[in-house]
């Protein structure tokens, strides 16, 4: 296959793990002072409570090397949370690799042309281990440029060797996907396996770092081998054994998948089960739902609504769970105080607003965008062109997809509205029931600002909307991220979707921001509905 | 009778030469009619420009005196449609996928839907994805015919389909003409558009270049034969034959194009010792490119 069709189907995940990389690091690193103090005194305190707080989090996270310091600060909130990011990717790229391209047709007609299987694995694996490297490099990169901005060079040695185990952890567990791929009947199960075989291996490291007694069985983890290195931050350890140990698994895995691929039926796994045989059925569904707009798409998806409504719900569950632990660390943290003092509430209540609601803002601003990325899809697929053959018009079409998502983003947010008022009292959370409905309500335009600018990309240019759409999310999180730190002024704060949603648990509704958002809302999909009447659909 | 659908100076400009230019069409009710051409001729994008799915450049298209663009909506409360090509549907059953769509269109007729997946034995019980190419055409063919449409746009309705089920399709086309549906279809087979059709349009580089009747394409049809012969090929008598054109002879092989019947062919043949014989009927693309070259 042509190296550069091989780099270009990676591309869209390289290009979001790029961005999202240099965004993260710089965000951990170059703004350090801010949040840790300037003075040495101050990052020494920092350094201090970090180490409490991330012993708590050690089934999270590696524990924390020198956090008083911008390098060894990032080691462990930047590259122990990239441990879970880069094999999240690698594992979809691999499952999409190996299945989801089989499911388009696509390894059907590459291997038409006379390519094997083996080498075709292999030729995607060599050029996702390239695309793979760029990005570490890039991130490393922004580390190094993230510490000399605040003021504390990173070694270029020790960033070298993280890099390297970075790189190595990346490999294996899109190894891994491939492997698990060759077993599962579809690209959605294969994923699924993938994330549980790395959860499982995840949750091995976690025990054996949280445990007094290591289990010999923490050693088979590539978490546990990456985790061996922690060179970037200042007298950490590169292991070279563990990282060559990481590209090892890779390479074995990626030889047993090759294998697999050459033994198993294409469109299917290596282990098919016989399903039972079923007398055919020649009649429409009768399930009332499909015939009420809105719910029938609800209920095509309901699989991945419900894992939406599920997964949110635990995520607040967690965060309530931590709540009490956090405000203890920021009452012992004299560099983070400043960032509570100007919120009025207790501690618990602050933390409940700024930890869940920044939680949920970012799931939601997700929610919307994969939305808007179905919507894309849709269109060219040919799902839009078919519906459109009934006689409903194309407003009506874009009505159901906003009234799909608003019902959901509802039953999501109040869902985990639901499980904090639930679980709060027994963590001693005294939460105003009143104002976190309001809040939680305030949720759902939030959503719905992202769906309309994505609603009118997908309208006008659909095969631009994702990337736009997710270009504006990082930017809009950017701005609100480093807007307060960097005192910029409030019309500049305002450019963010998430600083128009205000703090509403605290303090009272931010109505400029509502009414702007509901503009955008009003606005985008009326656009959105301008553009999709006038487009041609299916071209 | 009525016009079911009528284009004037219909055209969409892609550029570049490529699009629908100037489309004059009348389909009156009752009539199936057959749309051919060849690739990127401008079928699909005037059966898409029917249904509403794009905007003409200049002209109008109408279906039952409503306009095509601006009256889409009630345009496709009358129309059965068939795209070149159905959509994923993932995990869907084809149950659902009906129930989705009949539920879109606001009513499901449920005995139709159970004797068109009867007839075409398609199992709606299982999923989308498990479906082969030629169940996926059937799906599509009882969604276009499920709600009894008044006009049927069908792009390519037998691709994938094996030759029972194009036997059903042509019944099923036979059934929705008696009961005095228009039924407007691309193909590119030519045994499908004269067993179906009554007329038909034939578009090349976006233009319609002919609209006949099909005692027209019958004169147009012929067929390529080969012969290998045991001994010497009898060329002049062959040649001589009328309906057999382009003889070409190649040691002891012969071949040619025969029009009409193969009474004449077979008798300029008769007493050679043949050893093999293979007679196939061209595309209706290849047909038309021939006749129109000609």
């Amino acid at each position: 296959m042509p190296p550069r069709l091989l780099l270009r189907l990676h591309r869209v995940g390289a290009i979001a793990m790029t961005y999202f990389a240099i965004f993260y690091v710089i965000v951990n690193s170059a703004v350090y002072p801010l949040i840790a103090g300037k003075t040495r005194a101050a990052q020494e305190a920092f350094g201090l409570q970090i180490s409490s707080l991330g012993a708590q989090f050690a089934w999270l996270l590696p524990l924390p090397i020198r956090p008083d310091t911008p390098a060894g600060y990032l080691q462990w909130r930047g590259y122990g949370v990239f441990a879970i990011v880069f094999g999240a990717w690698a594992l979809l790229s691999a499952c999409g690799a190996v299945r989801r391209d089989e499911d388009r047709g696509l390894v059907e007609v590459w291997l038409s042309t006379g390519l094997s299987r083996s080498r075709l694995l292999m030729t995607r694996t060599a050029a996702f281990a390239s695309l793979s490297a760029a990005v570490v490099v890039v991130a490393g990169f922004a580390g190094w440029l993230g510490c000399m901005i605040a003021g504390s060079p990173a070694e270029v040695g020790g960033l070298v060797g993280e890099s390297a185990a970075l790189w190595g952890l990346t490999l294996s567990c899109f190894g891994i996907g491939a492997l698990v791929a060759q077993i599962a009947p579809d690209f959605r199960a294969a994923a699924a396996y993938g994330a549980t075989v790395l959860v499982v291996l995840f949750v091995i490291d976690s025990i054996g770092r949280s445990s007094i007694t290591r289990s010999p069985l923490t050693d088979v983890s590539v978490f546990f081998l990456y985790n061996r290195s922690n060179a970037f931050a200042p007298g950490g350890v590169f292991d070279p054994a563990a990282t060559i140990a990481l590209v090892l698994v890779a390479v074995i895995t990626t030889t047993i998948a090759a294998v697999a691929h050459t033994r198993r039926d294409l469109g299917s796994g290596l282990i098919r089960l016989r399903s039972p045989h079923q007398a055919p059925i020649y009649e429409a569904a009768r399930n009332p739902v499909l015939g009420i707009p809105v719910l029938r798409g609800l209920w095509a998806r309901r699989i991945g609504s419900l894992l939406w409504i599920a997964g949110v719900a635990a995520g607040a569950a967690a965060v309530v769970d931590i709540i009490d632990l956090t405000a203890n660390f920021f009452a012992n943290t004299p560099s983070l105080a400043p960032y509570l003092r100007h919120l009025a509430g207790d501690v618990h209540t602050v933390l409940l607003a700024l930890i869940w609601f920044s939680v949920a803002q970012g799931v939601l601003a997700i929610l919307a965008i994969t939305y808007v990325a179905r919507w894309a899809a849709d269109d060219s697929s040919g799902v839009l062109e078919l519906q459109l053959a009934e006689p409903v018009p194309r407003v009506g079409v874009l009505a159901e997809r906003a009234g799909e998502l608003l019902l959901l983003v509802v039953v999501i947010a109040f869902a985990a509205a639901a499980v904090i008022l639930a679980l709060a009292p027994a963590q001693g959370l005294h939460v105003d029931v009143g104002r976190l409905l309001v809040a939680t309500a305030l949720l759902v335009p939030f959503a719905l600002t992202f769906a309309a600018l994505g609603a009118l990309l997908a309208g006008w240019r659909p095969r631009a909307a994702v990337v736009v759409l997710s270009t504006v999310a990082a930017v809009s999180y950017l701005v609100f991220q480093l807007g307060p730190l960097l005192k910029w002024p409030a019309w500049a704060d305002n450019l963010s979707v998430f600083q128009l949603y205000g703090t509403p648990l605290l303090t009272s509704v931010f109505a400029g921001g509502l009414i702007a958002m509901l503009c955008i809302v009003v606005v985008g999909f009326a656009a959105a509905g301008v553009a999709l009447a006038r487009r041609d659909i299916a071209t | 009778m009525s016009s079911a659908i009528v284009t004037h100076a219909l055209s969409k400009d892609y550029g570049s030469g490529r699009g629908l230019f100037d489309l004059d069409l009348e389909v009156v009710e009752g009539e199936v009619f057959g749309f051919l051409g060849p690739n990127g001729a401008g079928k699909t994008t005037t059966i898409r420009l029917l249904m509403g799915l794009i905007h003409a450049s200049a002209g109008t298209a109408s279906i039952f005196g409503l306009d095509c663009d601006r009256d889409s909506v009630a345009v496709k409360r009358e129309v059965g449609y068939l795209p070149g090509e159905l959509p994923q549907f993932g995990g869907m059953r084809g149950s659902e996928v009906v129930a989705y769509l009949g539920g879109m269109r606001g009513t499901i007729n449920h005995p139709r839907i159970k004797e068109l997946a009867e007839r075409f034995q398609l199992d709606l019980g299982r999923r989308f994805r498990e479906y082969s190419r030629g169940n996926k055409q059937k799906l599509g063919l009882v969604l276009a015919f499920m709600h009894d449409p008044r006009l049927l746009i069908l792009d390519e309705p037998t691709s994938g389909l094996d030759p029972l089920n194009q036997q059903t399709f042509h019944q099923l086309v036979g059934e929705v003409k008696s009961t005095g549906a228009t039924v407007f279809l691309s193909s590119h087979v030519l045994s499908e558009v004269e067993e179906t059709c009554s007329r038909v349009g034939i578009v090349r580089d976006g233009r319609l270049v002919s609209d006949i009747s099909m005692e027209k394409v019958h004169e147009m049809r012929f067929h390529e034969v080969v012969v290998e012969f045991a001994g010497d090929v009898p060329e002049e008598a062959v040649r001589a034959a009328p309906g057999v054109e382009d003889v070409v002879v190649d040691g002891h092989r012969l071949t040619c194009k025969v029009r009409g019947g193969f009474d004449a062919f077979l008798a300029a043949i008769r007493g050679s010792n043949v050893l093999d014989m293979v007679s196939r009927e061209p595309s209706l693309e290849s047909i038309f490119l021939t006749y129109y070259r000609t």
